[in-house]
């Protein structure tokens, strides 16, 4: 099977749609209608799977490598590769272990990962809140996770960076540095948690992306791609490092004012696929979300992915069966409207 | 570790083997040259009161790092990233040799400040966005973090009384948590208030002591002796004490938690230079930052 059943069908850029694009990339104030700018749309087919997963003590490295077989992910795809898992650890809190992707599904993909033959799983993490990454592994229980199956961990934080072009240019940032680690890495797997995000409107595989960033050049959390515009930077940073694979941790997700201070929401799913963009679409309408009005999605779609239904090839459990409408909160502008009909 | 003396000279002997040929330190075992790396492990050095030779080509380092417009930032090509040039008015602090580099530095924060503006009535956020203080990074809002180490930096160095110290200082106050403590930055996000961090807490606490009064941070100082009962991660629990310390504050088991600390990297494998760094002031300073870096003679 080849990477993602898509075809791609570059779209004539007219004039006007180059100037909106320019226009778009010039000006750092957020707003829909300027990301969806550029010339270079693409038609799209992408797979996700969604399993049913009750609680964390389940066999998730088990339900991942069906998740690859339903996929079409090869072993030899993965045989001997670096696999760098990039979970969301945005910052811990004792008792709110919704914040976080959870242990058990980090353990999980490792697992599925060596199993499928990988020559080496690491997990790095750059917390977007906190500077303290032993605290964060310490608290959110993933530290002896990485110690008992003796997987190695990146404070991507503190990495030294390498500059490369910025290959989305919706923000003005010319380049972006990366840490040292992702050179290493033959695929990047965004490791995400299933929750809705008071700027963002959701937070899934696409947006955990930000924390591949190092606080070092960017700061804390990330203030350089906060100013430069969420949206345009999730754009960015995709287009840019590309990553290979989504796993989305859906077994109990956040809901309201996430990504810290909303309420756990048990949806017991995990959505996997090749396309963070129709991951993400689909993670999305499993939250009773339009995944069309996420600007960040909207913007994606056609140029890093799609988020349309009808090219989103759906494997294990349709949508409707885990449907679980998380709720959103009409005084946070990201979230009104959001509401799938 | 075991005993006062025998922690310092485990740090000490774990610090010295950062050390990079071309001067100052790397951040990882045998890693490259990092700036910030070499401010803390110069800070260190300085308040342990030894390695001479390491301090001095620190030191040295650190100025050749410096930029013509006083900035020292962490990477050459990345000069927006200028949050290091309040670690190395602390690491030239106490060097004759280097009195025209800090005084440039210091100039520099002085003329610098984060992105500032009148808050829109409606904004999510409640913290008033008009008090400068420091950013991480150019052009961006000021943070907590960068605001009090410059503090505490531009305190040392004699400019405590400075205009935009004075404001700094507001802005830390205006961005404390009501129930206690500090994170990176924000109080309020559309009317829920955000959870504090230990390592910022503690750092706000350095920063503000003998600026403002003790009942004004008394809940912060609740929250951060609680906190520290349960963490042994160096970064939470170096600043933590440092808070405390400079609030005269030294919790009974202060050294068996840092031994604690230390131990961790049998877990986690060996720490970065800064968190060796800070352990060690933790370690020194009982009466927070201040205590030690101040009393550094001039040579």
């Amino acid at each position: 099977m080849t990477r993602q059943k898509k075809t791609r069908m570059k779209v004539d850029c007219s004039r006007r749609e180059f100037l909106l694009g320019a226009l778009g990339a010039g000006i750092a104030a957020s707003g829909s209608s300027l990301l969806l700018g550029s010339c270079t749309r693409k038609d799209w087919r992408a797979d996700s799977f969604i399993v049913k997963v009750s609680n964390y003590k389940a066999d998730i490295a088990s339900v991942l490598l069906e998740g690859f077989r339903e996929l079409g992910v090869e072993a030899g795809e993965i045989k001997g590769k670096r696999i760098l898992l990039k979970p969301n650890l945005i910052e811990p809190h004792v008792g709110a272990g919704h914040i976080n992707t959870h242990p058990n599904v980090v353990r999980g993909a490792v697992e599925a990962f060596l199993r499928f033959g990988a020559s080496e799983v690491l997990v790095g993490e750059g917390p977007g809140h906190s500077r303290d990454s032993v605290l964060v592994l310490e608290e959110s229980g993933l530290g002896d996770v990485l110690v008992e199956d003796r997987i190695p961990f990146a404070d991507l934080n503190y990495e030294q960076g390498y500059a490369v072009e910025n290959l989305g240019r919706r923000t003005q940032l010319a380049s972006l540095t990366l840490p040292a680690t992702l050179k290493r890495a033959d695929w990047v797997v965004s490791v995400a948690k299933l929750k809705t995000h008071h700027w963002t409107g959701v937070t899934l595989s696409m947006k955990n992306l930000f924390g591949l960033m190092p606080g070092i050049y960017y700061g804390w959390p990330k203030n350089v791609l906060h100013w430069e515009g969420i949206d345009r930077c999730i754009f960015d940073i995709n287009a840019t490092v590309k990553p290979h694979f989504a796993i989305v941790d859906g077994i109990v997700g956040m809901e309201g004012d996430g990504p810290i201070m909303g309420e756990p929401r048990h949806a017991g799913m995990i959505v996997m696929g090749r396309n963070l963009a129709a991951v993400d679409a689909t993670c999305a309408r499993a939250m009773g979300i339009d995944p069309s009005k996420v600007v960040h999605l909207a913007a994606a779609s056609g140029r890093l992915g799609t988020i349309r239904e009808s090219d989103i090839r759906q494997r294990g459990e349709n949508i409707a069966s885990v449907r679980t409408d998380f709720a959103l909160m009409e005084k946070i502008h990201a979230q009104r409207g959001l509401r799938l009909e | 570790m075991k005993g006062r003396s025998s922690e310092i000279s485990l740090l000490l002997t774990a610090l010295r083997s950062r050390g990079v040929d071309s001067g100052g330190f790397s951040n990882r075992p045998g890693g490259e040259f990092r700036v910030d790396a070499t401010g803390w492990g110069a800070v260190a050095l300085a308040a342990a009161g030894t390695g001479e030779d390491l301090l001095g080509t620190a030191r040295a380092r650190l100025a050749s790092e410096q930029q013509k417009d006083g900035r020292v930032s962490v990477s050459p090509d990345h000069p927006e990233a200028f949050w290091p040039t309040a670690l190395a008015i602390l690491a030239w602090h106490g060097s004759r040799a280097h009195r025209e580099a800090q005084s440039r530095a210091v100039k520099f924060l002085l003329s610098m400040t984060g992105r500032h503006f009148v808050k829109d009535p409606e904004a999510p956020v409640e913290h008033d966005t008009s008090i400068r203080g420091w950013p991480w990074i150019a052009n961006t809002h000021s943070m907590v973090g960068p605001t009090a180490l410059s503090l505490i930096a531009l305190r040392i160095a004699g400019h405590g009384e400075n205009e935009l110290s004075r404001e700094a200082t507001r802005m830390l106050m205006d961005r404390q948590l009501p129930t206690g403590g500090w994170n990176y930055g924000n109080t309020f996000v559309y009317g829920h208030e955000l959870y504090p961090q230990p390592e910022n807490t503690g750092l706000a606490l350095d920063a503000l002591a003998g600026s403002v009064l003790r009942q004004d941070v008394s809940r912060s100082l609740g929250y951060l002796e609680s906190r520290l009962t349960r963490l042994r991660a160096p970064l939470s629990l170096g600043w933590g004490l440092l808070g405390l310390g400079a609030w005269e504050i030294r919790p009974r088991k202060a050294s068996l938690w840092l031994s604690e600390s230390f131990e961790l990297q049998k877990k986690y494998g060996p720490y970065d230079t800064t968190l060796l760094s800070l352990l060690l002031m933790a370690v020194l300073a009982t009466g927070g930052l201040a205590s030690v870096v101040e009393k550094q003679e001039i040579r």
